[in-house]
């Protein structure tokens, strides 16, 4: 029997189908989100059953998670994105003890226990700032894709003070800076450590190790490399972060499956 | 008369009012079908969901119309005493003349989100300099200048010391505007020192003798200037049946606490419970009148105990909730997600406690004002919380974040910290702006993984 989990993020949506069985990934796939949230993603989905050759049929109970997860009508049910990410990460991570998810619009921390279930969690407030749209913003500003944040990073030598309280308020800081001559790198590494600041704030005083990080922005590079500076811990970065979530709503829809057919 | 208990609309209520009136209703004065009150603005109305009970139709009825029962005092010739800042004292002293009718002006915080922003209240606060870094209690400021909502009171009393930063920055503001202020000083509540004598307070904390001592001599500040206005004696017996009367509203409150929390299906949703809870600061300008309001509730609530009605699946999360919001869509969020109400602290824990009869009135109002937790520590708060988390089972915390309140933003990680190290318990932090709309997915998520994460631990 197959499972599927359907990230509807912020930004992208993503989908995993495994095995129910033995919970092996048999596919993923991403796409951009956009406003047919819903036939966005069943888009997706029909392209990658087809691809793999599976009926849709065969594809027993779906969990959708994320932003948009009431809006995905395929879907037998819903789970949050906190309690996706938690059975995710520990699927790949099994120490894991706390998840960074940085994501296109939400920054998240959650604190798991020893059994891997979530113990607590703090999302960001209002703000985009912890986010990954901080990080799109100040591409945009400063010309340059996403992709090349990183290399950029690694050219910087005196990292920008930028606040982490509000990315608007940043964006005219980032101004200023670049009309003062700072270096592009070293804004952009400003940036980064901004958004690192902004986790560590949301971790508090205690923070269990081992540390995954996860959520499309793990796929910035630098970001890493910023958190831990900021959090002064080591960052492990989860393996396909972008997702873990999904994998996550996949793996609860193969346990409810199994449930109900006692 | 009841039907089975249910959460319904606006619209459904029209329904459900020419129902209970087939079957008899009895109403007061004030009642009626609740729709009406959109049409005095109150949008908001529209999109909430309530108890289908004839408790709660006139618990509704009873706050959507303290406007009208002010300026109907004022009618009559009434004194009309603004209680600033104050949770639950100067009311009980008010309340112990005949001739006086205080309120709450800090209340017209739910004006902006009942009205949907209509009302303009927030933008004349803007154009007075309070912007929306403060707490959206400045709404209050628009109220005044507007005149459109309560009366101009006859007198207006502010406490000020170990409060809210950001009330006393908007009450000072209104004072700059020509409204005469009486301002009483309430200290920050510490420790006795070894030497030092110490006082036990309603709900259990101590205070020094010499904090207990000051209070009184603010109040009795107080006494004389309500004296003064009332043109009335306010002597320590009319005190000492006030402060019955107070308690009277008080033990309902905890009769109405205990049955709700405790009950094994959650027999009375969050919303009407913090409209109900609310009524132990203020009593909505009619004291009697709350407690009769009260009396049904209780008797509305009981009822459904013994039959086993409510709300929600028994498997509903049991949630505590901490601190009080301004949109009160958010209090229905919670059982949207899955989640009840299980135990309260919207920082007046103090307001629900008795107050001392056996000592001189003076001193039992003194020790009840110093008991209040804005004037204690974050750590006094947090214990008083975990104490009431066990005693009501709760499994789970939300704390409402108030944006723009400065106590709000220092004591959320304490109260966190605290309650985790001794409880174990999974908590979270959401903010809960004037109108949530925008932000809805969001608090519909932190809400429903605070629902998941609970039911998850059920297994270990």
């Amino acid at each position: 029997m197959i499972c599927a989990g359907v990230d509807a993020g912020s930004r992208a949506i993503k989908i995993v189908l495994i095995d129910a069985d033995n919970k092996q990934v048999i596919a993923n796939g991403v796409t951009d989100q956009g406003v047919e949230q819903n036939n966005l993603a069943l888009q997706l989905f029909e392209r990658l059953v087809k691809d793999n050759h599976i009926k849709k049929e065969d594809v027993h109970s779906i969990v959708a998670t994320g932003y948009g997860r009431n809006i995905i009508e395929f879907a037998n049910t819903t789970i949050t994105e906190i309690t996706c990410q938690a059975v995710g990460v520990r699927r790949l991570v099994s120490s894991a003890m706390t998840i960074i998810d940085i994501g296109g619009q939400d920054s998240k921390l959650v604190r798991l226990d020893k059994t891997g279930k979530v113990r607590d969690f703090v999302m960001n407030d209002r703000c985009a700032a912890g986010t990954g749209r901080f990080l799109e913003v100040v591409a945009e500003r400063l010309q340059v894709s996403l992709e090349h944040l990183g290399e950029m990073v690694a050219k910087s030598t005196e990292p920008a003070t930028i606040s982490s309280m509000c990315v608007v308020f940043a964006e005219t800081e980032i101004i200023g800076l670049l009309a003062g001559g700072k270096a592009k790198e070293d804004i952009v590494a400003g940036v980064q450590t901004a958004i690192a600041t902004r986790v560590m704030a949301m971790a508090g005083r205690k923070i269990d190790l081992p540390i995954i990080f996860t959520g499309g922005v793990a796929l910035v590079s630098g970001m890493k490399t910023a958190l831990q500076a900021t959090l002064k811990e080591n960052v492990a970065i989860s393996p396909n972060p972008q997702m873990t979530a999904a994998l996550g709503a996949a793996i609860v829809a193969s346990d409810q499956l199994k449930e109900t057919s006692r | 008369m009841n039907n089975g208990p249910k959460q319904i609309t606006l619209e459904e209520w029209d329904e459900r009012y020419m129902q209970l009136q087939r079957l008899g209703l009895c109403e007061v004065g004030y009642g009626g079908v609740l729709s009406r009150h959109v049409q005095d603005g109150d949008y908001r109305l529209l999109r909430l969901r309530y108890d289908n009970s004839a408790a709660a139709l006139r618990l509704w009825n009873f706050l959507l119309t303290e406007e009208e029962r002010l300026h109907q005092g004022r009618a009559e010739g009434k004194k009309i005493v603004g209680t600033m800042k104050d949770l639950g004292t100067v009311p009980v002293m008010a309340y112990s003349l005949d001739n006086v009718v205080a309120f709450y002006p800090d209340g017209a915080w739910w004006i902006p989100c009942m009205m949907e922003l209509s009302a303009g209240l927030l933008e004349v606060a803007d154009s007075l300099g309070i912007d929306e870094s403060f707490c959206p209690v400045r709404a209050m400021l628009g109220a005044f200048v507007t005149e459109a909502h309560f009366p101009i009171p006859d007198m207006l009393l502010c406490s000020v010391g170990a409060t809210c930063d950001d009330f006393s920055a908007i009450a000072q503001r209104l004072n700059a505007l020509g409204y005469p202020i009486l301002w009483w000083e309430i200290p920050h509540r510490r420790n006795p020192e070894p030497d030092e004598a110490a006082v036990r307070l309603p709900g259990g904390f101590l205070a020094p003798q010499s904090q207990v001592e000051f209070v009184e001599s603010e109040l009795e500040r107080i006494r004389a200037a309500l004296e003064k206005t009332a043109g009335q004696k306010l002597d320590d017996e009319s005190l000492s049946a006030g402060i019955k009367r107070a308690n009277k509203v008080r033990k309902l409150l905890a009769k109405l606490r205990n049955a709700t929390f405790t009950a094994d299906i959650c027999p009375l949703p969050a919303l009407e419970m913090l409209i109900a809870e609310m009524l132990a600061i203020h009593f909505c300008s009619d004291q009697d009148e709350t407690a009769a309001v009260l009396k049904d509730l209780v008797e509305e609530v009981e009822g459904r105990v013994k039959e086993g009605k409510g709300f929600l699946d028994a498997d509903a999360a049991r949630i505590f909730w901490v601190n009080p919001v301004a949109d009160l869509r958010v209090m229905n969020l919670l059982e949207e997600c899955g989640g009840r109400i299980c135990g309260t602290e919207y920082l007046f824990s103090h307001a629900l406690d008795t107050i001392p009869e056996n000592l001189s009135p003076m001193e039992a109002l003194a020790r009840m004002a110093i008991a209040d937790p804005m004037v204690g520590s974050s750590v006094d708060r947090a214990q008083r919380i975990c104490a009431d988390v066990q005693r009501f089972g709760s499994e789970a915390v939300l704390i409402s974040r108030i944006p723009g309140a400065s106590h709000c933003a220092l004591e959320g990680e304490v109260i966190c910290e605290i309650v985790h190290d001794k409880l174990g318990l999974p908590l979270v932090e959401i903010e809960v702006p004037v109108m949530t709309d925008s932000i809805r997915p969001k608090l519909q998520t932190q809400m429903e993984a605070l629902v998941e994460t609970v039911k998850e631990r059920r297994k270990i």
